[in-house]
């Protein structure tokens, strides 16, 4: 048991470290930093090529690594997630994305793919309690994290910039006022999150003793859970987290092995969020309204569309694309077409009721597991299949989702991300090998298996899920849903019911995202767990925004130009990613509400 | 900020550019001829250049380049220069469907290579079936690739069935009694590699203390291994790759467990970590192995590549695939129908993995693939001799 414990009080050191930084931008900006993540990544690259490639001394590299990520980080905030914040917080946040994706595939070109052996610096295993051993460096990383955590600590407490930042999270309308320089705090506080986050990550590195350009984003992950455990925004909740997420995870899978981690970490996150809806020691949001998509909705209004794009958009969408297109830009259509109905449904959670939630790869892996089964174990055809694992998904996600409608902001949107990965767990958990032999689509004894085919069905899929769509918003439902979204208080005040609500748009999106993969388990004709990942789910909320959070329609321009230009960007496969990041920061950029929304 | 005709007209342009690219892609495909004379045969390769199978994928492409500068320098098929089409799947399924429609759509190529991971390469199976292009998965080890694939699905790669027998059958042989295992929880890999590992184990009387499901993706394996030394077995059966064994093994020695370490692979970030030392691995490819074929492959890497310390299963498996290709193509015609034909009566290959490769066709993989006991030693695998 004592094993077991130091074990957790190392990995927690690790997520400590990791959590500070991700509340500390948090708190003075509004913005979930994904390009913090990266950071842990180069953070280990760059103290692997100082010591292991030119030869520095340990003591040398750390300090260059440290003020190479913060400068780094200040030339990320002045450029991108700055300008950014102040059009909208959703939009930022997209572009922390796009710049994670950007470092981490600059840093993929100037070191290589390959994992490499992190150097030992100082022991690893010359102590011991019991049978456990750890060493020095262990000592080390706990004595350096206490040393800064105390820093940062007491700078924010007396230093005069620490105090502008700490009036900056508290209330930064207030703090304009009195005459605090929010820019330059924003700025100083990204710098630090940088750095720490650079410090990790060559303290992981360390720890785990290999270390590639990619290597941040799990630990990424755990350690914005950590953030969000200990309430984000909340320092010391930050290091609470940290350690707290390392002990129980410890334990969690000395008792029921590593594969159950994942849901360890989000049983843990959604179990402390409903009980305290503002984590270990943050402040509850006072608005239970999710902040993202609220001043989202403010901001943009619909763009009218002249009536006759519609049949324009059907003819050539529907006629004149499955006549002369070939093959391969065909099977690109139909990944467009599945990613576009998916995203179309989650328009209604996203834009309608105000939820950005991000694990909708959960439901998507539910409708495609429902009906691979189905098709293969019963009698039940592909096309009976594609609306029962529409239901299937709408059932299960709605159940899982039902006790976070309470949770509050921003971590409603976590909560769900938490929800997504437990599905995709238990899946890899009940069903751990993948499922050979799906049935591909047919009719009569005519197999319907052609790219032209596959086109087709989902075609005609994504028309009947825009006009759903389109009923949904002109219905009296729909405008119940909308109220609740741009007006929590106002709504709940006029008696209606919104935690239902939310619910209910929830299980219309995860019937969309089951029919989604339903077609792409037909397609494929093979599923594993390894197919429905973060990056999924990410990939249907980056759709969304980009075609414009409320707009059904929107969502086809969005999966057009998010798939569709991976396929364009193949003349340039170095630079694939780094283009595609810089596509996204300039529509975001240029149009920060969605493409399809005006902003004001 | 702008009138909305203009994002109407945007809109609609969009439209018309979907239009337009469909028509190019169809029209560039047409053109495409079955080609003669001195045009390139071409090979596709679907592989990860980016992303978190990235360091897979340079290695393969390393490889494959030497390859055909070999075969280019020797005549080439027939006096046709080979040339490679690289599309980047990053392993994805998403990508590696619409990467194969591309490379079925694209009548120069004649066979595709990938993808990297199980999971990209089966679900683009149909599409390389209905489009009757030899899908070859050099790499993909796991038994269902060929299984449930069709005629179209062939791999040089060994099985993860017949590894694991062979550990289970060796460890047995040395003397091992009791064993602790760690598994990758993976669908495409681990789990069938585990459960033929434990079959056999069964069958030969060799005892699991404990069998623990972990993920490549975690960092910290301390909690799962006290769990799995805590039976005291005799050795340590690690089911898994490089990166995630480095990390393994040395948590498995700072928790202070001292038997001998059965697993990783040839894969720098494994063979450069200092507690990998002693382990103990089925190779199918040394490269410190005297045979000529692997030492003038190993000499003519390390000379295209000076930076590259090691050469390893990785480059291997690509160098052999091409010149596997290569044979196929000499024996059935550089053509789409020729590659089938030539897969199912090429023999004796030279390899350098296998010494040489005949298929089994009715498996669609290499008769009696050939396996050596191989230990690590100062950062190099090398044959492991018992007295």
């Amino acid at each position: 048991m004592l094993d077991t414990l130091i074990a957790g009080l190392l990995r927690g050191n690790v997520y400590a470290l990791g959590a500070v930084g991700i509340s500390l931008v948090f708190g003075v900006m509004n913005v979930i930093n994904f390009a913090q993540f990266s950071f842990f990544g180069l953070g280990a690259m760059l103290a692997w090529f100082f010591v292991a490639q030119l030869g520095l001394p340990f003591g040398l590299a750390l300090p260059l690594v440290i003020v190479i990520c913060a400068a780094l980080g200040l030339v990320i905030n002045l450029t991108v997630v700055r300008p950014l914040a102040q059009f909208l917080p959703l939009a930022a946040m997209l572009s922390t994305y796009a710049v994670s994706q950007i470092l981490d595939n600059a840093s993929q070109i100037a070191f290589t793919a390959e994992f490499r052996v992190f150097p030992q610096v100082l022991p690893t295993s010359n102590l011991h309690i019991g049978n456990m051993r750890f060493g020095t460096s262990d000592l080390v990383m706990l004595g350096v994290t206490a040393v800064v955590m105390v820093a940062i600590g007491a700078f924010l407490k007396y230093g005069k910039i620490g105090q502008a930042i700490r009036a900056t999270a508290q209330d930064q309308e207030a703090a304009l006022q009195m005459g605090i320089p929010v820019g330059l705090v924003q700025h100083v506080a990204f710098v630090i999150a940088s750095a720490l986050g650079g410090l990790a990550g060559v303290f992981i590195a360390l720890y785990v003793g290999v270390a590639n350009p990619t290597s941040g984003l799990n630990t990424g992950m755990t350690a914005f859970v950590a953030a969000t455990l200990g309430g984000l925004g909340s320092l010391l909740g930050a290091v609470v987290g940290g350690f707290a997420l390392g002990i129980l995870e410890a334990f969690g899978i000395h008792f029921f092995g590593d594969s159950a981690r994942e849901i360890i970490t989000f049983a843990i996150l959604i179990l402390v969020l409903i009980v305290r809806p503002g984590g270990l020691l943050g402040k509850v949001p006072l608005i239970s309204t999710e902040p993202l998509t609220g001043t989202f909705l403010g901001k943009g209004r619909p763009l009218q569309v002249p009536r006759w794009v519609w049949p324009v958009a059907l003819v050539v969408g529907g006629i004149v694309i499955p006549l002369v297109a070939g093959d391969y830009v065909l099977t690109t259509g139909t990944q467009v077409l599945i990613y576009a109905i998916i995203a179309a449904g989650f328009t209604v959670t996203a834009g309608q009721a105000g939820v950005m939630a991000l694990g909708q790869a959960g439901s998507i892996a539910i409708g495609a597991y429902a009906s691979a089964l189905l098709t293969l174990h019963s009698p039940i055809s592909f096309w009976a299949a594609i609306p029962i694992a529409g239901l299937i998904a709408a059932i299960i996600s709605s159940i899982l989702a039902s006790p976070i409608w309470g949770v509050k902001g921003h971590y409603i949107s976590i909560a769900t991300l938490g929800v997504g990965t437990v599905i995709v767990a238990v899946i890899r958990l009940a069903v751990p090998q993948g499922i050979y032999g799906i049935p591909m689509p047919s009719w009569g004894d005519t197999l319907l298996a052609t790219p032209r085919a596959y086109y087709l069905i989902d075609f005609a899929v994504l028309v009947v899920t825009l006009l759903v769509m389109w009923r949904i918003r002109g219905s009296h439902l729909g405008k119940v849903i909308s109220s609740v979204g741009s007006d929590e208080v106002a709504a709940l005040a006029s008696g209606v019911r919104v935690r239902d609500y939310k619910a209910l748009a929830f299980a219309v999106s995860a019937f969309f995202a089951g029919v989604g993969g339903s077609l792409l388990a037909h397609q494929y004709t093979y599923i594993d767990p390894t197919i429905f990942t973060m990056l999924m789910s990410l990939l249907v909320v980056t759709i969304v925004i980009m075609g414009g959070v409320s707009l059904p329609y929107g969502a086809v321009v969005g999966a057009i130009i998010l798939i569709g230009a991976m396929e364009l960007l193949r003349f340039t496969p170095e630079l694939r990613i780094i283009v595609y990041g810089l596509v996204l920061i300039l529509v975001v950029r240029f149009r920060p509400g969605g493409i399809l929304v005006r902003n004001s | 900020m702008k009138p909305f005709t203009t994002s109407a007209r945007r809109l609609a342009a969009l439209v018309l550019t979907a239009a337009t690219l469909a028509t190019a892609a169809c029209s560039s495909s047409a053109t495409a001829g079955g080609g003669s004379g001195t045009d390139p045969v071409y090979f596709g390769v679907s592989s990860a250049t980016t992303g978190q199978y990235a360091q897979y994928g340079q290695q393969f492409k390393e490889a494959f380049d030497l390859a055909v500068e070999q075969v280019n320098a020797n005549g080439g098929i027939n006096g046709r220069p080979v040339a490679l089409k690289y599309e980047d799947s990053q392993s994805d399924p998403k990508q590696s469907v619409t990467v194969a429609q591309k490379f079925v759509a694209d009548k120069d190529v004649v066979l595709a290579f990938g993808d990297y991971s199980s999971a990209a390469s089966i679900p683009a199976s149909p599409i390389y079936t209905s489009g009757k292009l030899v899908q070859y998965g050099f790499n993909n080890s796991n038994p269902a690739f060929t299984e449930k694939g069709t005629e179209y699905q062939w791999s040089t790669s060994i099985t993860t069935t017949a590894n694991y027998q062979w550990t289970a059958d060796y460890l047995k042989k040395q003397g091992v009694k009791s064993v602790g295992v760690t598994y990758l929880n993976t669908a495409d890999w681990g789990i069938p590699a585990f459960q033929a590992f434990k079959a056999e184990a069964e069958k030969v009387g060799l005892t699991i203390t404990d069998a623990e499901g972990v993920l490549d993706t975690s960092d910290d394996y301390r909690p799962s291994l006290t769990k799995a030394v805590a039976g005291k077995p005799e050795a340590f059966v690690h089911i898994g790759y490089g990166p995630d064994a480095a990390k393994l093994v040395t948590q498995l020695r700072a928790i202070g467990y001292q038997g001998t370490f059965y697993g990783g692979q040839d894969e720098k970030s494994f063979d450069g970590t200092p507690d990998a030392a002693g382990s103990i691995i089925a190779a199918q490819f040394i490269e410190t192995s005297t045979d000529p074929k692997v030492k003038a492959f190993v000499d003519a890497f390390k000379q295209k590549y000076p930076n590259e310390q090691h050469v390893t299963l990785f480059e291997a498996t690509a160098y052999d695939a091409l010149n596997v290709a290569v044979a196929v193509a000499k024996q059935g015609g550089p053509t789409r129908e020729g590659i089938l034909k030539g897969f199912g009566e090429v023999k004796d290959v030279p390899s350098v993995i296998y010494g040489s490769i005949t298929f089994d066709p009715a498996t669609r993989r290499v008769q009696d693939p050939r396996l050596t006991p191989t230990i690590l030693k100062d950062g190099k695998w090398v044959e492991y001799k018992t007295a």
